[in-house]
């Protein structure tokens, strides 16, 4: 009985792969620039997922479809995870919330992160002007903004820089730039001038004819699952632990008072719980210069550090990923000490618990892993006639990794010209 | 009986609660949803402005004027779209339009029949028709006015509430001399609170 239970449970455990895991494939052609491959595939993963990870895997979807160019799916796709995301934003459910404190975080449905919300506005916005849908891109502006409200204005001067997304920025001016607000432009230029000094152009100018080329450079970093041991032992009427984080070279500690009527058997319990572990990507691209019908124009300035706001949101968040794990451990070693002393049979149920409790615990891995770790820009002045433009991306000796894709630009309504190249 | 009872009426529960339950709404009575545009707006809208236009004596002077004669008048394209909602404004206009002409206030250039009218017309001055009977170039009508306007938002999030303040300006303009013959504003404000579960 017992040995059925844990096959069952090792079989349950190996089925249930992290949300990373799953991603790999769809990420991988992603970023070698097989679209279609990337979209098939995810396609596959939305249609079999449950609702606690449909959305974020839209997101995924709506990314693809971006860089692909099938704006209209984009939006669809950006928009529905979005609406679901504010739908739930400040809202729990109790069935969840138990869930994911005595099985695992990934038991909840995914709440995004807040940059992600500023980043899916971001996308949206340029979705809408790509496939010439001006007003639409003005109300997207719209929502940007009052997104960056939302979400930084309450940040601290010590936070924002980190938390912030100068790039939300940046596209938020150029569309009031665009629309003929200047003084609403410069406020959001002013802002992104605290946050990537330099990125910002020197003058507000609707009427000059200009270029601006935004890339994506290298890959978001990744959550992986990564296990924790740990130690925990009795010291008056509390259950202290002690475990070490990847990164960490002193000990975290933990404290779970008000157990006095629990007794270890032994003098101390050793633990293990499944740990996020943000995982940064290997850094390919260290410069990146924008070609023009052929010459190269200039080097593409440093506009948005995902990566870093990716991280910075990880490291907010990690107390209460500790906490819930730690509420975890302690469940699984209340059901692995104190229970099983009840009588033979209990405590043979109850072992079976803890053992299966530790084969379900998992770490939630679940985040937007379609974003870039940074994003450039380069702006000029151009003539009005059409221009094929391409970036071309350099290693830190100067070799050539790459280039993007090419896109001609032909003056269109407005002066500005927005190339997007992933 | 009971044993055969109680199946039918757990049936009867699950039927009850499967399926996609579906009811009119009536379109006096709809009221919002939430803090975001909806479709109570559009009447609450189309009321105020046909109320103002009818109290500000636009039609009288321009009738008293015209030997009784109703204005001629063309739509914008859409209403200026200043909020953080992709609303189809154009229907706030037709709204207006319809209104306009069943109650026989103005009279309407379709700003969208022109490509139509345009080959419809050199269709029929072809071989092919009656020239007779065909319909004559030259006779389209230019609009000496043009309704148009704005709709705008301030919202505030804040948890679970969601504050919103939408303002809706509408103005007809004198193609000839720029001069706004009336405007005015439609405004209201409303908060909504998400419950704290789900």
């Amino acid at each position: 009985m017992k040995k059925a239970f844990l096959a069952a449970a090792v079989l349950l455990a190996v089925a249930c792969a992290t949300y990373t895991s799953r991603m790999e494939l769809s990420r991988e052609l992603y970023y070698d620039g097989r679209y279609d491959d990337a979209r098939a595939n995810l396609d596959k993963l939305v249609k079999n997922a449950s609702g606690k990870n449909r959305y974020l895997l839209l997101l995924e979807r709506g990314k693809v479809n971006l860089a692909a160019g099938a704006y209209d799916s984009a939006i669809v796709d950006l928009q529905e995870a979005e609406r679901r995301f504010l739908e739930i934003e400040a809202t729990v459910s109790i069935a969840e919330v138990f869930g994911e404190m005595l099985v695992n975080p990934t038991m909840g449905e995914y709440q995004s992160e807040p940059h992600e919300k500023i980043m899916i506005s971001s996308y949206l916005l340029i979705a809408y002007w790509l496939k010439g849908d001006r007003e639409g891109a003005f109300v997207e502006r719209n929502r940007l903004v009052e997104r960056l409200k939302q979400y930084t204005e309450g940040l601290s001067e010590k936070d924002r820089p980190a938390l912030d997304v100068p790039f939300a920025h940046y596209l938020a001016a150029l569309m009031y730039e665009i629309e003929g607000r200047e003084d609403d432009a410069r406020i959001e230029y002013d802002a992104l001038e605290h946050l990537a000094p330099g990125a910002a152009p020197q003058a507000v100018n609707p009427r000059t004819r200009e270029l601006i080329v935004f890339t994506e450079v290298d890959r978001a970093p990744v959550l992986v699952s990564t296990e924790i041991r740990g130690y925990l032992q009795k010291d008056g009427g509390s259950l202290v632990g002690f475990f070490n984080l990847p990164g960490n070279e002193a000990p975290q500690m933990f404290m779970l008072p008000g157990l006095d009527n629990l007794n270890l058997d032994k003098s101390g319990v050793l633990f293990t719980f499944a740990f996020p572990q943000c995982v940064k990507q290997p850094r390919m691209v260290h410069h990146c210069k924008l070609v023009v019908d052929g010459m190269e124009a200039g080097e593409m300035l440093p506009l948005d550090n995902l990566e870093g706001t990716i991280c910075a949101a990880y490291e907010q968040s990690l107390g209460a990923t500790l906490l819930k794990a730690a509420f975890r451990t302690y469940i699984k070693t209340v059901a692995q000490t104190k229970l099983s002393k009840k009588d033979d049979a209990g405590g043979v149920a109850f072992d079976v618990l803890g053992k299966m409790m530790s084969a379900f615990d998992r770490a939630d891995t679940r985040a937007w892993q379609t974003l870039p770790a940074e994003i450039r820009v380069f702006r000029m002045e151009c003539n009005p006639g059409s221009s094929e433009v391409f970036v071309r991306y350099y290693d830190d000796r100067g070799d050539v990794l790459g280039v993007s894709n090419g896109v001609v630009v032909s003056p269109g309504r407005s002066n500005k010209s927005i190339v997007f190249l992933i | 009986m009971k044993k055969c009872l109680i199946p039918v009426l757990c049936l009867l529960f699950m039927s009850a609660c499967g399926g996609t339950a579906t009811k009119e709404i009536d379109l006096n009575t709809d009221t919002a949803e939430n803090a975001d545009f909806s479709s109570a707006d559009l009447a609450r809208i189309t009321d105020g402005m046909m109320n103002s236009i009818s109290a500000n004596g636009f039609y009288q002077m321009y009738a008293a004027e015209h030997a009784g004669q109703k204005p001629v008048m063309l739509l914008a394209k859409s209403l200026l779209n200043n909020t953080d909602e992709h609303i189809n404004t154009r229907l706030i206009l037709e709204k207006i339009r319809t209104r306009m002409i069943n109650e026989g206030q103005a009279q309407f250039v379709d700003d969208q029949a022109f490509d139509m009218a345009l080959d419809q017309l050199n269709l029929q001055a072809s071989d092919l028709y009656d020239n007779a009977k065909a319909a004559k170039i030259g006779k389209f009508v230019g609009a000496k006015y043009v309704l148009r306007g704005s709709i705008s938002n301030i919202r505030k999030r804040d948890g679970r509430e969601n504050i919103n303040f939408v303002n809706v300006t509408m103005d007809i303009f004198e193609v000839e001399t720029l001069l706004i013959k009336w405007t005015d504003e439609v405004e209201f404000k409303r908060a909504s609170t998400k419950g704290a579960l789900r």
